[in-house]
């Protein structure tokens, strides 16, 4: 789930991006304007939307492959402004955690970046990233030699089948479902209530671990994203004898390069060495620095400043998940010397003006609004150029499937919003239908959003009644069903690179409930049949059906105006090296950093 | 003297529980729970009850609060142990203990507070007392001036312009932290240099023309009059007759200042990204933490009924007229 206006996006979601993503920053900036910047990453946007790859037993093998220059030693200070809500594997479902889980924590399967835009699924502590059978409904895993947690036990199958079944207890609520789900029902919780502590865990058609060594999921109908699904920081190993419930979450135990040395919630968490991890067995991270200092409560704005100046400790600093303050982008891309220290990409949100379908009924209002929004305004406020691009439609350029010049409503064409058509479409609709409750965060970002909303919608003939909602709560009100609202904002990203990880959350009928992030309430019967279709389908053939639920969505019922899609800039210190954008987190790639001197 | 203590701690006592019973009911009053930001994206009402029953929040609401207020005099046991007394509750966000989170971010606020009070208190009231010796010189000029215009400033304005001038434009100094000073005091003193001058500047400003007029007006006393005209020296009388009246209002308002400082410089805090008990008391109120938003607000309540005794108590060194009775 990659709810960009959620509590948890105060630390934005973890993207699984896909190898479509731009990638813009893959390589050293070099600087450059906005609009040249901004042009380019739409160009490769458009021309990169590939699919991830699986990876065999030869690309899991490991070390991962030395980054240039790279010498050992030091600590590198992480600023970041808010605390991390979780810190158990299991719970985990937000960038910030999970960049840090990438740090701590080792799954089946990993992601691997090949600094070109090309992104695979490999076998993290498994030899290779799965072998399927039964037509995608049976998963087999093998774990590698010589994996082991920080106290130096090895991780055996049956810590695999713990962290699974440990999904499916009380204390567990806030990480991804899709592999509870896909294994017991929507009602998974029911099937171990106590989540494998007992003596009841989960039968072997349904998980079998025959020997210490392998590990076989059975589905009951193909799930041929399954090695993505397993890469999710959330599905990371939690080894069985250390686990201490709900308290693991402030003090887990790692089976990655690094280990917690110490933790102060919502303060500083240390983390150092972890001697049992074994360079050899990993493809994907590198073990460079001694250690990381993360500093919470830094500010944005402080964040900027810092590595602008860079001095002191800030030479050794990055942005975890934070980006350059909107008002300092431009004193970062008129630096050369700072704007050479950025990593820039798409992020793969798209952010929307949901309708209430319950409550605003007529299409010609949705589709002059859809018309009538002005996206360069909003984007204006998110940065400009660096913090946004205008979306003409409701898939991302990290999506597979993006399509660049699909713009229904003349988007790329009117980004300020086209009045005469919109005004033209509202002609004759009675004036009780054009009075509309607009919901937005009582935050500095949500009150931009209102004052661009609001001169829009005015100027073709829209009656704006603005209402504010407690940013801390905004998902919670505007989630549900019966709010008195009738249009808000949201962005939703993909949890890895298949629309049925956005197609199906928010757009799905089956998924219209109290909290879903179908914030549109869209019950829509073809595309209902089309998301059944996809889900069943190959990835290729799936492509051609998702897309048909796209344009049909957007064009049939349109639930939401496509507004913009968001960018990351991201700035670090002068002696950080090994920076890149990851394409799997939209964020600073953090297993292969180094400092220089 | 005993007897004062005694009633003045008794009224204390009561104020604090009344304290804590209005911040305890207002909170519970406001619109969301943190139950249900605690929920999750799947949350039924079975989980929502779960975890208000882990919270305890699915107790009546004066049973939450008599466990909360008891928990300070006895401590109380929570499913992660127990939690000695004095106990401010568990923080339904971070599951730590309130008290031990307060007093881990307590020393940077006592740093800042003690640091800024140094020199506010030594530049402020000895340019207020110097100009006022001096009145209607250059010198009292300067410092009526300068304080007018420094009073006129405020953290959230100073604090990133001495960010930019000190440390990001120059890189005369690093950015501020803080560093126990148990563990490194010229580490300590560099660190938090910024923030406990920029502090001091907006109450020094306050403090000279408090000190100023304090002085003139009881240079104009009859007795200070009468002392001169006996032909005493001028500093004798200033010291000895003045000086001493004079700092009645100072350690008034600086008994409130303290208090108020110790029970958190948010303002201060957020503006240099450091973490004592005002960040903690913003993190308390976004979180909708009501365990640690409960535990910081006694906590600087107590400190502000502490050193209003103190107050008192100062008041009758200082100005031997005064009877505590």
């Amino acid at each position: 789930m990659k709810s960009l206006n959620s509590r948890r996006t105060r630390a934005i979601v973890v993207a699984i991006a896909a190898g479509s993503l731009a990638l813009t920053g893959c390589s050293e900036n070099k600087g450059g304007s906005s609009d040249k910047d901004s042009k380019k990453d739409q160009k490769e946007a458009a021309v990169q939307s590939k699919a991830v790859t699986y990876g065999d037993a030869a690309a899991s093998t490991g070390p991962a492959e030395a980054v240039p220059g790279a010498k050992s030693g030091g600590t590198i200070q992480v600023y970041q402004e808010q605390g991390l809500t979780h810190l158990d594997p299991g719970q985990i479902y937000v960038s910030d955690a999970g960049q840090v889980a990438n740090l701590l924590f080792r799954g089946l399967t990993n992601f691997e970046e090949d600094g070109k835009g090309g992104v695979s699924v490999v076998g993290d502590l498994a030899t290779d990233s799965g072998k399927s059978s039964d037509g995608g409904k049976t998963w087999t895993f093998t774990l590698k030699d010589g994996v082991k947690d920080e106290n130096g036990t090895a991780i055996t199958s049956a810590d695999v089948r713990h962290t699974v079944e440990r999904q499916y207890a009380s204390f567990i609520f806030d990480g991804p479902t899709y592999l509870q789900t896909w294994l017991s029902g929507a009602k998974y919780r029911e099937a171990l209530p106590d989540g494998g502590f007992g003596k009841k865990h989960l039968p072997d058609d349904v998980l079998e671990t025959p020997d210490a060594k392998t590990v076989i999921f059975h589905f009951k109908t193909p799930q041929t994203d399954l090695p993505q699904t397993l890469a999710m920081p959330g599905y990371t190993i939690v080894p069985e004898k250390t686990d201490t419930k709900a308290k693991y979450d402030k003090a887990p135990v790692s089976t990655g390069p690094y280990k917690i040395a110490e933790y102060k919630v919502g303060k500083t968490l240390k983390l150092v060495k972890n001697e049992n991890w074994d360079a050899k067995t990993d493809s994907v991270r590198q073990q460079y620095v001694d250690g990381f200092n993360f500093d919470f409560g830094v500010t944005e704005s402080t964040q900027t400043s810092r590595l602008i100046a860079d001095q002191g400790d800030s030479k050794n600093a990055i942005q975890l998940t934070g980006s350059v303050e909107a008002t300092k982008i431009q004193d970062v891309i008129k630096n050369a010397s700072v704007n050479k220290r950025t990593i820039k990409g798409y992020q793969p949100y798209v952010m929307a003006l949901n309708f209430n379908l319950d409550r605003v009924k007529n299409k010609k209002v949705r589709e002059a609004i859809a018309y009538g929004v002005n996206s360069k305004s909003l984007i204006a406020g998110e940065g400009g150029a660096y913090g946004g691009d205008v979306a003409p439609n409701l898939f991302a350029p990290t999506l597979p499937g993006y399509e660049a010049t699909y713009d229904p409503y003349g988007r790329l064409k009117n980004p300020s919003g086209n009045v005469a058509k919109a005004k033209e479409l509202l002609k004759g609709v009675p004036a009780a239908e054009k009075k509309l409750v607009f919901a937005y965060s009582n935050n500095e970002q949500g009150q931009k959003r209102k004052v661009a909303i609001e001169d829009a919608l005015t100027k073709i003939g829209i009656d704006v009644v603005s209402k504010e909602v407690d940013a801390a709560s905004y998902s919670e009100q505007v989630g549900k069903l019966d709010n008195p609202y009738d249009m808000y904002i949201n962005g939703w990203g993909q949890d890895w690179p298949s629309p049925a990880t956005v197609v199906t959350p928010i757009y799905d009928g089956d998924q219209v409930a109290d909290g879903s992030p179908n914030y549109s309430h869209m019950n829509d019967p073809q595309v209902q049949k089309l998301i059944k279709k996809a889900l069943t389908q190959e990835p290729t053939e799936a492509a051609a059906t998702w897309k048909e639920a796209h344009h049909y969505t957007l064009e049939k019922v349109l639930p939401g105006a496509p507004l913009w899609y968001t960018k990351q800039f991201q700035l670090y210190g002068s002696n950080i090296g090994g920076a890149r954008y990851s394409t799997e987190s939209s964020y600073i790639d953090v297993t292969r950093l180094f400092l220089k001197s | 003297m005993f007897q004062f203590i005694l009633r003045r701690t008794a009224g204390a006592v009561i104020t604090l529980f009344l304290i804590g019973a209005a911040t305890f009911f207002l909170f519970v009053a406001a619109p969301s729970d943190y139950a249900s930001l605690a929920c999750g994206k799947d949350c039924s009402p079975a989980r929502l009850e779960d975890i208000r029953h882990a919270l305890g929040l699915d107790q009546p609401i004066a049973t939450q609060f008599w466990d909360f207020m008891s928990g300070i005099i006895v401590g109380r046991d929570f499913p992660d142990g127990h939690c000695a007394a004095p106990c401010l509750g568990q923080s339904f966000y971070s599951g730590d203990f309130v008290w031990d989170t307060i007093m881990d971010r307590f020393p940077l606020t006592v740093s800042l507070t003690i640091g800024s009070m140094v020199v506010f208190l030594v530049v402020g009231v000895g340019a207020g007392m110097l100009a006022a010796y001096k009145r209607g010189s250059t010198v009292d000029k300067v410092a009526t001036g300068a304080s007018m215009v420094l009073s006129s400033f405020q953290i959230y304005f100073l604090g990133p312009i001495a960010l930019t001038v000190l440390v990001y434009s120059t890189g005369w100094m690093e950015d501020p932290k803080y560093v126990p000073i148990t563990e490194d005091p010229v580490g300590w003193l560099v660190g938090l240099s910024i923030p406990m001058v920029v502090m001091a500047t907006i109450f020094t400003a306050q403090y000279t023309r408090m000190a100023r007029s304090s002085m003139i007006e009881q240079l104009q006393e009859e007795h200070v009059r009468t002392a001169r005209a006996k032909g005493m020296a001028q500093k004798y009388v200033f010291f000895r007759y003045a000086w001493r009246g004079s700092l009645i209002p100072i350690v008034t308002v600086l008994g409130i200042d303290v208090s108020a400082l110790l029970g958190g410089g948010v303002v201060t805090e957020l503006t240099f990204s450091l973490q004592g008990i005002g960040r903690l008391a913003v993190d308390g109120a976004q979180h909708k933490d009501l365990p640690l938003t409960m535990g910081v607000m006694l906590f600087g309540a107590f400190f502000i009924l502490i050193l209003n005794i103190l107050v008192d108590i100062v008041y009758a060194v200082v100005d031997p007229r005064v009877r505590l009775s």
